[in-house]
């Protein structure tokens, strides 16, 4: 019988694939959401006490009223340096303080002065400084305008749903004299007796339960919800991280976008779900102007979205603008939080690059991964023993498949026990590790933040004897259910906490650790298998606070941690790896992102470009899918195709639950084999231009993975666009996600540019939709015309051996007959970059003279690297090329032309990459 | 040693014409000879010979690198002097790992390669030597067992006959309990037509009704008019019928008036006996290779221990899976051989274990390699649900593998 049972359960969870609705909240089903829902927009009951004001050097302050229960709210309002405004409201007196998110902004934002332009009765008007830029501050109700010219950029409360619920003494107790004595001494107040009406218990309030799990809700309400109205935007993206389009759907319909890190197991696509991570930034834009929104919040938050256009057809549009009745276009949001305070950036723009470095000003930027680690990933849980980890990475030599790291899964440890390794099957871990520095490669393994409760182990003795777990509402340490059996978090908000989980890493505290091993953390939403919504008790304790205003943070903290100890373990020399799947605003800079349990079905391939370009969107580039799908098992097509895919995307890792069959890349016959084998080449042939995109997104905070309306600002057409994207400013991918497909049609964009194909250097005219005829070969990526891409075509069976490789310069000429780029060259491991040990190089075509010159003058490194080849694309046949060194040396080199394409082929110029030199085409 | 060095000089003195060509064998010599100018080998391009191994690919085949990185499709040549000589892909040269154990592949790199070649050689010289050995016990083992098999099979075809013989009588015997059936039955029609409407009181009829599997033998007892004393001549009060079902022959006898449980006895063990000889006939149905090697590992079962599972394969019939908490896991009944058409006996496929969790059953691949003795080696489970097994037998010893030895440029 036990034989049928199972395989009637079997039947039964094949069945029922997606993941499990019930499992997770609706806005209906968490209280606080649901109070704030319920109110709609109308005259706010906010009112400015203009009395109030006072504005110094660096702010203005304000008390708000509100007209229903007379409790005070204390405005702050802020001009930041490079064009941000913060506001925040909190209440004037709190019962107790109310949590403000620490460790996220990368330091006190530096502000500027604000100044009163005018004042009367009805407000006050104040000067953002530069382009006429101003804020209006309306009393009765009270809103706030952001101002350009006459436009309004932005306004804050002009639907009237600004709503603070105060903190306040529970009523419904008997038990508690003290607060029935403020009630009578409220009631004795004639003044606030409409406060006693407004205050009327409702469900939910002081607990809530969900499922078997009951919330106990101590500090009783305590949300908070702000409304922003966008005049002129139709388009607005980010808020990651949902399994959804690029650009935001509105949300009149359904459920607002939750923002609430959470374990989803088998999460379903195209909906508003909360996952495992949470960035609460959103950005607008329409073909004038790009701005942003931070709502700096960690707890719980739900993002509503409406739209006075998103209705209208295309044909309906078309009318509005014929007739030009219409209204102006306009999206309206709604951020509701459960707890904390408000706390909003503004980022005014004008340009999205402005937004990028404006949110990078105050959460940092994406930080510099090793190069290895834009390599290729081999990941399966789980490489089952020493002996599998040898037979797979001899499998990559046999197949001749470059790869930088393989990643062991949870069943090395010794029983779910981190830090440690099983003792039968990774016996020896420094010998494994020994045998892959010897093919110069890398290894990733997991440490996750739930500690098993077992008094055997050290990891968890420490942390108990210091007290550094998490918790429960009773004081007791909290536990919960997760891979090891029960479990205790602890407490990485404490910083003594994450200092004492760096030193873990040093390499005599993590037996069998070496240089070459890094570290991957998962399940740091936190995931709790017996929790509400498979996540930590809401109630649990945090010293001061409560688990409710921490939770989206956690999964940053224990980024942050194990980042800083692996940054510690080689005396602060070594850039650390580390790939976290819960994430929070500010996570860009610890390491790198997945989108956590996908699947092995077309559509998630497909929404793996609108995921990590929402990523991007809001700092964090270094962010890839499991190549192949985690959950089931790809048709050999769908797994060539996910490496086409995933060989362009920033981080490049395959990956695969442990009840599906196996799938390296050399198990599905030879032709597959060739196919993959041909992706991943690809990867490693740009692996100079990934890097030096990492470089500039470290410097700047722009996305490496960026959607097309970034670059093309003003064409419509490319603001919708998901299914392809650009790295950097020059390679356009559009990879092919459908089964069976016989064409792409990529848009190319930008009237005045030309797109060549990399593959064949055809040229392509930008501004149209072009179809490609594809074969399972093909992997449609272009270069920009204009652009200029350092390649390195020697593939080698990892990015340490591709090292003193030299380089190939791709020089695709523009309608004009120019070219930039850049070339940045550092030892790819250490910080010395921060010392300016690196190459740094300008390359410029023009006048059909190619060169190369220092950006920065003070930079010191050399390399063996030299040039190998030029190939410029789109030119015409030159009579003679020559080479000037810097010495002043001239020399004639040799080149081919193919006419078919117009494309010179420089051979063998031979200059060390690190020189000044001109090539010059007669 | 001398011979060593003799050996070195004559090598390249040899070679003096192409000194400067690094990575070819001496049979693609003839390509490099110094001239002028140097054909691409798939005859592409003509290039002057200056650019042979000048560290830039100017052919497409990357023939005019063999001894650099330069060609994506390049190959370098290991001399590997006292092993084996090899190609590797030219991305191997100079990249910081020594491939070569003559560490020809890292002339232009930082590190440091020994040069490996004597040991390795010596090391393969005694491990194929170990192997022939091997073989030829192997060998030696398995004609030995192909003659055990063949007179194990032979004395198999031998209980089949006898049983094939067995089931004949009882054919013979069937036929006449039907005859007799046949008569007794009129005799009843008869006397319950004379006997109609009195009740003689406690005598059974049996009914048969069966279907295919054994165990869903249905047996009714009805009560019947009438007395069948006379319905068989049996003096000890025994009836018997025989019925026929499916090849098989079913004797079914009972005492009237006395407990059902005798003729069920009778019924089994008639059905034991057809079981033994379909039983016997399905196992020799199994293709036991050419010779009937494999013959003697039916009815066998072999053990190993990995981490904290207890492995059991019964070649033929089954393997399971003890964890040591207790639990018994099938990981497949015999399916077929994995290249049957071929003759190649070298993988088994055991199939339709216990189901798994994400669906489908688990399976187990056994690989059969040459060895001395008859033992299990190694179980893995590459994927959930999905074991290899490393088998090592005598009879997978094949002749072919004494060709094979160390080639060298000695």
């Amino acid at each position: 019988m036990a034989p049928v049972l199972v395989l009637w359960l079997a039947v039964c969870l094949g069945a029922t694939w997606a993941v499990d609705r019930g499992n997770f909240k609706t806005c209906d089903q968490s209280a606080f959401c649901k109070r704030q829902r319920a109110l709609k927009p109308g005259e706010s009951p906010y009112r400015a006490l203009l009395e109030t004001m006072e504005l110094t050097n660096t702010r203005l302050t304000l008390q708000l009223i509100n007209d229903n229960n007379k409790v005070r709210l204390l405005l702050e309002l802020y001009r930041l340096q490079g064009n941000i405004t913060r506001v925040k409201i909190n209440e004037l007196k709190p019962l107790k303080p109310r949590y403000e998110v620490p460790d996220v902004l990368i330091r006190d934002p530096p502000t500027e002065p604000l100044s009163v332009l005018s004042q009367d009765e009805n407000g006050v008007v104040l000067s953002l400084g530069a382009e006429s830029q101003r804020v209006i501050v309306s009393v009765r109700p009270f809103r706030l305008d952001i101002m350009e010219g006459h436009d309004v950029l932005m306004s804050l409360n002009s639907r009237g749903l600004l709503a603070f619920e105060h903190l306040r003494m529970r009523k419904d107790t008997q038990a508690d004299p003290e607060a029935e004595n403020k009630e009578e001494a409220d009631a004795a107040n004639q003044a606030e007796t409409t406060k006693e009406e407004e205050e009327k218990a409702e469900e939910g309030m002081w607990e809530e339960t969900f499922k078997s799990h009951s919330d106990s809700k101590p500090n009783g309400p305590s949300s908070i919800s702000l409304d922003f109205s966008l005049p002129g935007v139709e388009h607005v993206y980010g808020i990651p991280e949902h399994a959804d389009d690029l650009k935001l759907k509105t949300t009149d319909n359904g459920d607002p976008y939750r923002l609430y890190n959470l374990d989803v197991f088998q999460y379903e696509l195209y909906n508003p779900m909360a996952l495992y991570g949470a960035v609460p930034v959103m950005l607008a834009h329409n073909a004038q102007r790009t701005t942003g929104i931070f709502w700096l919040n960690a707890a719980e938050t739900w993002v509503d979205i409406s739209s006075n256009t998103a209705g209208k057809t295309v044909f309906g549009k078309m009318l509005d603008y014929v007739q030009g009745s219409s209204e102006i276009p306009q999206t309206d949001v709604r951020w509701i939080s459960e707890s904390g305070i408000i706390d909003v950036f503004i980022m005014l723009g004008p340009t999205a690059k402005h937004v990028f470095s404006q949110y990078a000003s105050l959460t940092g930027t994406q930080s510099f991964p090793p190069l290895a680690s834009l390599g290729y990933h081999q990941c399966r849980w789980n490489y089952n023993d020493q002996e599998d980890v040898r037979s797979v990475d001899a499998g990559f030599d046999e197949y001749d498949i470059p790869y930088d790291f393989i990643w062991l899964d949870i069943e090395h440890t010794d029983g779910k026990r981190y830090f440690t390794w099983d003792p039968h099957k990774f016996a020896t871990p420094k010998e494994m590790l020994q045998g892959l520095v010897e093919k110069r490669r890398k290894m990733v393994a997991i440490v996750d933040p739930h500690i098993k409760v077992d008094s055997n182990y050290k990891i968890h003795n420490e942390i108990r004897s210091r007290g550094f777990y998490i918790k429960n509402k009773d004081g007791g340490d909290y536990e919960g259910w997760c891979w090891p059996g029960n479990a205790g978090y602890p407490d990485f908000t404490r910083a003594d906490m994450r200092a004492w989980w760096a030193s873990m890493f040093a390499y005599d505290q993590y037996e069998g650790s070496m240089e070459n091993l890094y570290t991957w953390n998962d399940m740091n939403e936190p995931s709790v298998f017996n929790g509400p919504e498979v996540t930590m008790h809401k109630d649990a304790v945090h010293g001061a606070w409560e688990h409710r205003d921490v939770h989206n943070l956690y999964g940053l903290y224990v980024q942050m941690a194990t980042a800083d100890g692996l940054v510690q373990r080689s005396g602060g020399v070594e850039r650390p790896f580390v790939l976290t799947r819960a994430f929070f605003a500010g996570s860009q800079r610890y390491g790198a992102v997945w989108t956590g349990d996908n699947a092995a079905e077309w559509d998630h391939l497909k929404i793996s470009i609108p995921m990590c370009l929402s990523l991007g969107l809001v700092g964090i580039s270094f962010c890839g899918a499991d190549v192949g799908g985690f959950f089931k098992s790809p048709s050999p097509e769908l797994l060539v195709r996910w490496y086409q895919t995933g060989a362009y995307q920033p981080f490049f890792r395959a990956h695969a639950h442990l009840d599906t069959p196996r799938r390296e890349p050399w198990l599905f016959g030879p032709e597959n084999t060739a196919l993959i084998r041909e992706a991943v080449r690809q990867r490693y042939t740009f692996l100079p231009y990934w890097y030096q995109q990492f470089y500039h997104a470290y410097r700047t905070g722009e996305p490496v993975m960026r959607p097309l309306w970034v670059e093309y600002p003003q064409d419509p057409a490319t603001f919708a666009v998901d299914d392809e994207f650009l790295i950097g400013q020059n390679l356009l991918v559009h990879p092919v996600t459908e089964e069976g497909s016989r064409g792409v049609t990529a848009y190319l964009p930008g009237k005045e540019e030309v797109w060549f194909d990399i593959h064949t250097f055809q040229k392509h005219n930008g501004a149209q939709n072009l179809y490609i005829p594809v074969t399972m070969s093909s992997i449609p990526v272009f270069q920009r015309g204009g652009s200029i891409i350092p390649r390195k075509m020697r593939v080698r069976r990892s990015s340490s051996c591709m090292e003193h490789d030299p380089y190939t310069l791709f020089v695709a000429l523009n309608a004009r007959g120019l070219a930039e780029g850049e070339l940045y060259i550092d030892d790819g491991h250490t910080f010395n970059y921060e010392k300016k040990e690196f190459i740094y190089r300008r390359l410029s075509f023009s006048n059909h003279v190619l060169s190369s010159v220092n950006l920065v003058p003070d930079s010191h490194f050399t390399t063996n690297s030299w040039i190998e080849r030029i190939v410029i694309i789109g030119s015409s046949k030159p009579a003679k090329v020559t080479l000037k060194t810097a010495d002043g040396n001239e020399s004639q080199l040799e080149f081919d032309f193919d006419a078919s394409m117009s494309v010179v082929t420089v051979r063998k110029p031979g200059m060390n990459a690190g020189a000044d030199w001109t090539v010059t085409l007669q | 040693m001398r011979f060593h060095i003799l050996v070195i000089a004559l090598f390249c003195c040899g070679s003096a014409e192409s000194r400067k060509v690094r990575g070819i064998s001496s049979s693609y010599k003839r390509f490099y000879r110094e001239k002028k100018s140097f054909l691409c080998i798939d005859g592409s391009k003509l290039i002057p010979f200056e650019q042979v191994n000048d560290d830039y690919c100017d052919c497409a085949d990357g023939s005019d690198e063999p001894g650099t990185s330069a060609c994506p499709r390049g190959r370098f040549y290991c001399t590997n002097l006292g092993f084996r000589p090899h190609y590797i892909p030219s991305s191997r040269v100079n990249d910081g790992i020594c491939d070569c154990c003559d560490a020809s592949d890292e002339y232009n790199s930082h590190v440091r390669c020994q040069n490996t070649c004597w040991n390795l050689g010596q090391r393969e010289r005694a491990f194929v030597e170990g192997q022939m050995r091997t073989l030829d016990e192997g060998l030696r083992l398995k004609q030995q067992l192909i003659e055990e098999g063949v007179l194990l099979w032979r004395e198999k075809q031998a209980q089949l006959r006898e049983l094939q013989q067995v089931a004949e009588d009882l054919q013979i015997k069937l036929e006449e309990h039907r005859r007799k059936k046949h008569e007794a039955d009129r005799f009843k029609e008869q006397t319950l037509r004379a006997l109609k409407g009195e009740d003689s009181g406690k005598s059974f009829l049996l009914f048969i009704s069966h279907t295919i599997a054994p165990d869903e033998v249905k047996a009714e007892v009805v009560p019947v008019h009438g007395e069948e004393r006379r319905l068989s001549d049996d003096e000890a009060g025994v009836r018997c019928f025989s019925v026929f079902f499916l090849f098989q022959v079913l004797v079914l006898c009972y005492v009237p008036g006395v407990s059902n449980s005798f003729w069920f006895r009778a019924v089994s063990n008639t059905l034991f006996f057809s079981f033994s000889l379909s039983d016997l006939q399905k196992k020799l149905d199994i293709d036991y290779g050419t010779d009937w090697e494999f013959l003697f590992l039916n009815g066998q079962c072999y053990k190993l221990t990995v981490y904290e599972y207890l492995y059991t394969l019964c070649p033929f019939s089954h393997i399971t899976q003890k964890s040591t908490a207790g639990t018994e896991v099938s990981l497949g009944v015999w399916g077929m051989w994995a290249e049957p058409a071929k003759n190649r006996y070298n993988q088994m496929i055991y199939e339709n274990g216990e189901p798994c969790w994400q669906g489908g059953s688990r399976s187990t691949t056994v690989t059969l390699t040459c060895g001395t003795e008859t033992a299990l080696r190694s179980v893995k489970e590459p994927s959930k649900c999905q074991y290899i097994m490393d088998f090592q037998t005598p009879v997978a010893c094949q002749p072919v593998l004494k060709q094979r030895g160390v080639h060298s440029e000695l």
